[in-house]
């Protein structure tokens, strides 16, 4: 388990607070929630998980601007005021970029369903992330990418091609397509910006 | 009876008030340019179906460049992986010019002057619709010429078939590459032209004795008349027979023969014409002009001696005008074995209904081609002229009382753009008058850019084949006002057997395939690799070699041969 949702931007982008050392008994650690990490989210025990992809990373400090001076060093308030330290989070974003069905079955793009506040979100598999993306007929599909892109974030292009780096691992058979998707993002990307057509 | 399924949905109006615009997916691939579309339009309370032609064509969704990078990877596969499944992706913007509808009374296309509303859907012209309304006569009635059928449509699907009555008075032009399949063309339109319904009186000039297999339609069953019995006569004229009488060539055409005619000889040359006209009339002899050519020497000699004391010199040169004049008509004419003094081919037995004359001037010197066929033209147009207007009757030479049809090939060498020959003149005199007079002409030429421009303008039923040389191009697109723009630009890319038709032959220009003749084509090009491998498989290198090797020297005593 990651964290709990803490938070939406809007229908598809959310807020997890990833949980830090103590309240759970084996807190996730930096690589559970890195960027581009596949997370589900249960929407109801009978419907279907929301699938999202980490795709920003907020270190929040209550302390950052205090610069006055401290009652109590900080190793006397780890003993005196544990509350406080803990007020000190990691909050991922997340964008869902489909819906896995009880059965199994994925679909890729906007979710009917939203999440629930303190919803649990947790890392899939490596498993689950290759059936999320395997098609009935056995290929592979990202049909979340235009979503993605659609994101308007600087971070969208990378995040895509982080993806389907790991896609390209998952379905060693099927990286002749993601090949051709990952050098068009690649090339705009990195020379897109720098003024190469097309 | 199903409603046949719509090609696309009107756009919007195009850049031009007679253009619009529809978006199709095209997934039956039949929006070609060139092709024919059509929606119904309500016009003065009556449903009217307009034609349009398509002649633009943009695809407007288009598959990201980067998707083609991997040549083994179908972009379609790409285009799943993002989550595209839809089947066919493809949607084009297709330009179509609106024609208009078919007014059946007026014989011509209406332009209703207002595009379709957006959202109107835009159907495939119907072949029957197209077979009606394209041709200006129906395939099997008299004055209709079966050319070929459709481009655009299968095979004999959609025939098209140009009106010989507007291309009998308003003369024709095909124009055409070398080897894009005009003389081919040319021999359809005269097995059309001499087809049992139409029986026409054609003349052919054939420079190049492409026409001979045209005497196939003697005896073809396909040419003969179930009811009367008829069948066409084919009448070839080897260039040993071509024969012009003297006394039919101009003063023109005795200057354009004669080579290098100073200023004096010139002189001399026109009193002589005048003399011997004014002795003799329309009929005189070579002995008689050169007669007269001394005589008009010593006329000018003796009016100059009365005007002013002549040196002795310019006496000297003058005496020698006539001799050298005299050489030159010599050289010319009488050596030559058409131009002689008594006869010439009855125009009569050139032109009769139901007759085609080919006549094969190869053999023939250029210059003496381009006379033979001013003096020819200049007698048929006076001999209509002199029929029409009731100056001569039944029995005289030039009594012609029908129309006549003369197709030239090689019609840049009669009517050049850079020169001013003799059959220039004729020829634009029957292009402007020709059809008071029941005189057509069909020319038949590679190289438009070289042609008169003003004579290709004039001839308004245009066979346009494919012309890849951009100076022709440009031509064509100069005096072939009929054909739009987008027609043109077709020339290029149009295969063997493939002609644009536009002008008065037919109701709007169409993109036609030749239909197959009927008769052998005469124009085949020579096997040249054929023939040079043929020359060693018949022995012939060893006969050569026999035939070549040195003779052998027998020497006494040595008892021994050896090559000398």
């Amino acid at each position: 388990m990651l964290g709990k949702l803490s938070k939406s931007n809007s229908h598809t982008d959310y807020v997890c607070q990833i949980h830090g050392p103590g309240e759970v008994a084996a807190p996730p650690s930096p690589a559970d929630y890195a960027f581009g990490t596949f997370v589900r989210i249960p929407v109801d025990a009978e419907h279907t998980d929301l699938i999202g992809i980490i795709y920003d990373t907020v270190l929040l400090n209550p302390e950052l601007g205090n610069l006055g001076p401290r009652l109590s060093p900080p190793s006397d308030l780890a003993f005196f005021s544990p509350d406080y330290l803990a007020e000190k989070v990691t909050l991922v974003g997340i964008t869902v970029v489909g819906m896995l069905a009880p059965d199994g079955t994925p679909t890729h793009g906007v979710p009917p369903l939203a999440a629930q506040i303190d919803a649990p979100v947790a890392r899939m598999e490596d498993d689950a992330v290759r059936a999320f993306h395997r098609t009935p007929v056995g290929s592979v599909q990202a049909g979340y990418a235009p979503l993605l892109l659609a994101l308007g974030s600087p971070l969208a292009r990378y995040l895509l091609l982080r993806v389907i780096g790991d896609l390209e691992i998952l379905f060693p058979t099927q990286t002749a397509a993601l090949g051709v998707l990952r050098n068009e993002l690649a090339w705009q990307a990195a020379i897109g910006p720098l003024g190469g057509g097309l | 009876m199903t409603m046949p399924t719509p090609l696309g949905i009107t756009r919007g109006p195009g850049e031009s008030p007679h253009e619009y615009t529809l978006i199709t997916p095209d997934r039956s691939e039949t929006a070609r340019v060139g092709e024919f579309v059509t929606y119904t339009a309500r016009i003065a309370g009556e449903t009217c179906q307009v034609l349009g032609r398509i002649t633009g064509r943009q695809p407007v969704r288009l598959l990201p460049h980067g998707f083609l990078a991997n040549p083994e990877v179908p972009p379609e596969d790409v285009a799943a992986l993002v989550g595209y499944t839809g089947q066919a992706h493809d949607l084009f913007e297709i330009t179509v010019t609106i024609l208009g509808y078919y007014d059946s009374v007026l014989g011509d296309f209406i332009n209703p002057r207002l595009p379709p509303r957006p959202g109107t859907p835009i159907y495939l012209a119907d072949n029957d619709l197209l077979a009606r309304v394209l041709s200006k006569r129906a395939l099997k009635q008299t004055g209709a010429a079966h050319i070929g059928s459709l481009l655009s449509r299968e095979e004999g699907r959609v025939p098209i078939a140009i009106d010989l009555r507007a291309v009998t008075s308003t003369h024709l032009a095909v124009i055409a590459s070398t080897g894009a399949g005009k003389s081919y063309l040319a021999g359809v339109l005269v097995e059309e032209l001499m087809h049992p319904r139409n029986r026409a009186a054609v003349l052919i000039i054939d420079p190049h004795g492409e026409y001979g297999t045209l005497v196939q339609m003697a005896h073809h069953p396909a040419f003969t008349s179930n009811t009367d019995g008829y069948h066409p006569t084919i009448n070839i004229i080897r260039p040993n027979d071509v024969k012009v009488c003297i006394s039919t060539l101009t003063l023109g055409d005795l200057r354009y023969l004669l080579p290098d005619l100073s200023e004096r000889m010139h002189y001399v040359l026109g009193r002589a014409y005048g003399l011997v006209r004014r002795k003799y009339g329309d009929r005189w002899t070579l002995a008689q002009f050169r007669l007269a050519v001394t005589e008009a020497e010593r006329e000018i000699d003796g009016k100059k001696g009365a005007d002013e004391e002549p040196s002795g010199s310019e006496d000297a040169g003058s005496s020698g005008t006539a001799g050298a004049l005299i050489w030159r008509i010599n050289s010319r004419l009488e050596s030559s074995r058409i131009f002689n003094d008594f006869t010439s081919l009855p125009l009569p037995d050139l032109f009769q209904p139901g007759q085609c004359t080919v006549l094969q001037l190869n053999e023939v010197d250029q210059r003496e081609q381009q006379v033979v066929v001013a003096t020819l033209l200049r007698r048929l147009l006076q001999a209509r002229m002199n029929t029409e207007k009731n100056l001569v009757g039944e029995g005289d030479d030039t009594y012609l009382p029908y129309p006549a049809f003369v197709l030239i090939e090689e019609a840049h060498n009669f009517a050049p753009a850079s020169a001013d020959l003799v059959s220039s003149q004729i020829l634009k005199t029957i292009l402007s008058e020709g059809r008071k007079f029941g005189v057509a002409v069909g020319l038949i030429s590679q190289r438009p850019g070289k042609l008169d421009a003003d004579v290709l303008s004039q001839c308004m039923t245009q066979f346009i084949l494919r012309i890849v040389n951009p100076i022709d191009q440009n031509r064509v697109a100069e005096s072939v006002e009929s054909v739009g723009r987008d027609l043109l630009k077709e020339l290029p890319a149009l295969s063997k057997g493939q002609a644009i038709i536009a002008g008065a032959g037919v109701n709007t220009p169409v993109l036609c395939r030749v239909r197959k003749r009927i008769t052998d084509h005469g124009a085949e090009d020579v096997d040249a690799p054929a023939h040079w491998l043929e020359w060693f498989t018949k022995g012939r290198v060893e006969q050569q070699s026999r035939d070549q090797a040195l003779l052998a020297e027998y020497t006494r005593g040595k008892r021994k041969l050896h090559k000398s």
